[in-house]
């Protein structure tokens, strides 16, 4: 079983209500189907229905078993109109109302009310979109300023390692490297279940070189550490520290809890992150899941444009799990 | 509707939605640097104008739009088609 089918059997026993804000897209009602028919969750489509029901119709689905809301004529629009303008002192009902005519505000409306768990965009949306949509209506977690995403790269003897930022944050300050840290560890607890092994990389191993770069990177280690002393994090670390036992030992003279055994591994900057995501995935033929988003107060997948039914339903397994 | 018009009802809905006052708003201002907008205002903004002049824009190329002058600019092109 891989990891992905690991995912879809766990999100079967939790049943979270995943709401799609791109219901007109016909690779995500066809997903939804899916996901309805296996258990894998409960969907809700947002879009227009009768779109909704002509896709459906042409997959031979029956839409008995899906909720579809169309958000302007939906029960809940008044609602959470009034919600979204208590919340922002400055819009009033009548900007609000036009906001929640979109869907993926109405959909971060819906999961800010407690009426769905989760939320997956992103096959019709940009990035950008789904994220200021989710910050605007889900927000962010306690203790954290801003998105960031990793990946799920899976070796082929079945290693799993978190790669963080590969996809938001260009050049992330050094609180936004500390919470992409803490935030992936959390979620790497939350998916995998082991314990996370943080490793903060640069190209000095604590203190190996001299440089503004690695400064930052050593700041963003303190102060995540700071931050959340629960987690096991460290560096700054060449990648080869990072992973391989024997090379940490013989760089460091203490190595630690994280050197040599990192399962979670942060870029300082997405240059490195996305290259290195990629060099991973077809040099060392490692599997790829992601980029999935964190950060905020609940679970939001951000799709590529290209996904496809397969991976829309493997997105929405790991949004599920987030939860 | 005249071009004047349009540029006090967009500084009208830009100094509800970003809470700064009319007279600081000028055609050249940027929403960001000069306004203080976070990024996620962008969304807000687009809808106040949408409702303030009762038009649907195109979001992608909307949310891009850095100014005042832009923004009024944009918004034109959509009342005038009305």
């Amino acid at each position: 079983m891989n990891l992905i089918e690991r995912f879809l059997e766990k999100a079967k026993s939790l049943d979270r209500r995943i709401v799609f804000p791109e219901g007109n897209d016909e690779r995500i009602v066809e997903a939804a189907a899916f996901i309805e028919k296996e258990k894998i969750g409960h969907p809700i489509l947002l879009g227009n229905k009768q779109k909704i029901h002509e896709h459906l119709l042409k997959l031979n689905l029956s839409p008995d078993n899906i909720s579809i809301i169309e958000p302007k004529s939906s029960p809940y629009f008044h609602e959470l109109t009034e919600l979204y303008a208590a919340r922002r002192k400055n819009v009033s009902m009548a900007i609000a109302e036009r906001l929640l005519c979109r869907e993926l505000i109405f959909g971060g409306m819906l999961i800010s009310a407690n009426k769905a768990d989760c939320l997956v965009a992103g096959a019709s949306n940009t990035t950008a979109n789904v994220i200021q949509s989710a910050a605007l209506t889900i927000g962010y977690q306690d203790d954290v300023s801003t998105a960031s995403s990793f990946f799920i790269m899976v070796l082929p003897e079945n290693k799993i390692l978190f790669y963080a930022d590969c996809a938001v944050n260009i050049d992330p300050d050094v609180k936004q490297l500390s919470e992409i840290g803490i935030t992936t560890a959390r979620s790497f607890k939350k998916l995998i279940g082991e314990e996370p092994k943080v490793a903060f990389l640069s190209f000095s191993t604590k203190g190996s070189a001299n440089h503004p770069l690695v400064d930052k990177v050593t700041q963003a280690v303190q102060l995540a550490k700071s931050k959340d002393p629960t987690i096991d994090l460290d560096g700054e670390f060449q990648a080869d520290t990072a992973l391989v036992k024997q090379v940490a030992e013989k760089k460091l003279k203490e190595s630690g809890s994280v050197a040599g055994i990192a399962n979670i591994l942060i870029f300082p900057d997405l240059n490195s992150g996305n290259i290195a995501y990629k060099l991973t995935q077809y040099l060392a033929k490692a599997e790829a899941y992601g980029p999935v988003l964190q950060g905020f107060r609940c679970p939001v997948s951000d799709l590529s444009r290209g996904a496809k039914v397969k991976d829309i339903v493997g997105v929405s397994a790991i949004t599920s799990l987030q939860v | 509707m005249e071009i004047q018009e349009i540029e006090k009802r967009v500084k009208k809905v830009v100094s509800q939605v970003l809470n700064v006052p009319e007279d600081t708003i000028k055609q050249g201002s940027r929403f960001v640097e000069d306004l203080g907008a976070e990024s996620i205002q962008s969304l807000e903004l687009v809808a106040g104008f949408e409702s303030e002049f009762d038009i649907s824009m195109e979001e992608d190329a909307a949310l891009n739009i850095k100014t005042v002058e832009k923004a009024i600019e944009f918004i034109k092109k959509y009342v005038d088609a009305k």
